[in-house]
């Protein structure tokens, strides 16, 4: 492994900043600032500092409200800090929670192309990979209809495939694996595997240790906003190149399937 | 970038008017029946006094509608769009890009009236001068900069989107629209008749003032000059030109500044 860092976070702090009487007026602020000068502060990060080496696997583990996705929506770009700094190298991709902002209204091809205009692709690019996408994720029964009329299986498994079919360096998973059914899962594992064969690099969140154990080289315990614990892993998926297991026949995923990744380093995505 | 604006607004104009029957021509219904409402009411007041009036009306009316649509869009496109940017990082710029390329798309059509109407009325209108694209630059610059100002703070106060279209209505009605570009003319006076010993004079002066010096006000009598009384009333100076360009840059850079800023902080306002 070579030993450039993909992601460098030094001492990142991050609050949220709460009105106990919330009000999104601006009539309120003007007309009864008193009322709405009470605010709570939560402290959901504290002094983090965090390294991730390119082809490493990371994940971020700990209970609700311990700052993990907060973290990663940090490294994202999606938050600002308090104070430190985050520096990310090289193309990225996410997927947060559910589906990744899809407008309701338009098909599944429609949403792809935009998906993949607003991470820098051509759409020459993207229309080579819409196929592949829609493969992923069965849905061509269903290709015309607005994602509004799929269900919430169907729209994951859109998301997912749009998310990794995003040519990057970087993949940033929030409980990827704690949604979707078993056949969901299946396909997730098998894509990850794909991951892993071309060395690219991934941060997870995740609650399942057993799963993170299984796939991650290092994993970051979170509580209260602060890193407590480093826990060096030895995942059950070698980062070789050379066998990509093979128990989900089903859903092998062939390393053509990723050509995209190859070309990650030459077009960097767009970064907000 | 341009690209993406480009498919993104193309795309967006696409989808707001699919499924429906009357399609886009809704979109044609509503300057077509504020011309006809306002046309109807005005021009025994100043229908006399302005030469070619209901041109005069409705090229005052789209580029307004222009000006309503953009500011609207900008504020609305942060809710609307609130999926993708809760998941997808990437510059939020795009999005106000593509509100603006969509409603331009919707300008040139509404201009499309405006010409049809020239030609019933056998008047040519000098679209093709060499000012129109810098009217046209102008025209983006200060629409986006004035819709990013506003969208920066419409998540924190979700009631911008209220009171912008109150003071929309109010504004419509101090920009020369449907009334000269001066406060001498007959309707004006009228009111100032009708509403005399109810405000002072001073009320009246700043209102004057307002109206003239109102950056609206200036891009729409700049347009009327430009399309449709280049002959008579001429163009407007190199030095005007460039003093109002600046200004609607300086409108702009403020804008893209404070929406930049603001951007990051969006995700934690929803």
């Amino acid at each position: 492994m070579n030993n450039e860092l993909i992601i460098e976070c030094k001492g990142v702090s991050k609050s949220f900043r709460h009105a106990v009487y919330p009000s999104k007026l601006l009539q309120d602020h003007l007309l009864s600032r008193k009322r709405h000068r009470r605010h709570q502060t939560i402290q959901a990060l504290q002094d983090v500092t965090l390294h991730v080496e390119r082809g490493e696997w990371v994940g971020i583990a700990g209970p609700n409200g311990s700052g993990k996705t907060t973290l990663l929506q940090i490294i994202a770009g999606l938050l600002p800090t308090d104070t430190g700094t985050v520096i990310q190298r090289g193309p990225m991709a996410c997927f947060f929670g559910l589906g990744l902002g899809f407008h309701p209204e338009r098909n599944a091809v429609e949403n792809i192309y935009h998906h993949g205009l607003l991470h820098g692709m051509t759409p020459e690019e993207i229309k080579k990979r819409t196929k592949r996408i829609i493969d992923f994720a069965e849905l061509w029964s269903h290709v015309d209809l607005p994602v509004k009329c799929y269900s919430t299986g169907m729209h994951m498994r859109l998301a997912f495939a749009a998310a990794v079919q995003v040519p990057a360096q970087l993949y940033l998973f929030d409980e990827v694996l704690a949604v979707g059914d078993v056949s969901f899962q299946v396909k997730c594992r098998a894509h990850f595997k794909g991951l892993r064969y071309h060395k690219k690099t991934v941060v997870m969140v995740g609650h399942s240790l057993s799963e993170l154990r299984h796939w991650c080289d290092r994993i970051y315990h979170m509580e209260n906003g602060s890193i407590v614990d480093i826990e060096q892993c030895t995942p059950a998926i070698p980062r070789n190149g050379k066998s990509v297991p093979s128990q989900h026949a089903s859903h092998h995923v062939s390393p053509q399937s990723f050509e995209g990744a190859q070309r990650s380093s030459e077009q960097p995505a767009l970064r907000a | 970038m341009l690209r993406i604006v480009w498919a993104v607004g193309w795309a967006d104009f696409v989808l707001k008017y699919r499924g429906s029957f009357f399609g886009y021509l809704w979109s044609l219904a509503l300057p077509a029946m504020k011309f006809l409402v306002i046309f109807h009411v005005f021009r025994s007041f100043v229908g006399g006094e302005i030469e070619n009036y209901p041109l005069y009306l409705m090229l005052g009316l789209i580029v307004w509608e222009y000006f309503a649509r953009v500011t609207h869009g900008c504020i609305a496109m942060l809710r609307h769009k609130e999926g993708v940017i809760q998941k997808v990082p990437f510059p939020r710029l795009i999005l106000i890009f593509a509100v603006g390329w969509t409603d331009t798309i919707v300008f040139f059509t509404h201009c499309l009236i405006f010409l049809v109407l020239a030609w019933m009325m056998h008047v040519s209108p000098a679209l093709l001068s060499f000012y129109t694209p810098l009217l046209l630059l102008q025209m983006l610059l200060l629409f986006l900069g004035t819709g990013m100002l506003l969208s920066a703070y419409s998540l924190r106060f979700r009631d911008i989107e209220h009171i912008w279209s109150m003071v929309l209505q109010v504004l419509f009605w101090l920009t020369p629209i449907m009334y000269l570009y001066t406060l001498h003319s007959p309707l004006s006076r009228q009111a100032k008749d009708m509403a005399a010993g109810n405000l002072p004079s001073t009320a009246w002066g700043l209102l004057d003032t307002f109206i003239t010096f109102q950056p609206l006000s200036i891009l729409i009598h700049d347009t009327r000059r430009v399309v449709l009384y280049s002959q008579t009333a001429g163009v407007p100076s190199a030095v005007h030109a460039a003093i109002f360009t600046a200004f609607c840059f300086l409108v702009f850079a403020a804008g893209t500044a404070l929406f930049r800023y603001r951007s990051t902080y969006f995700l934690q306002e929803y």
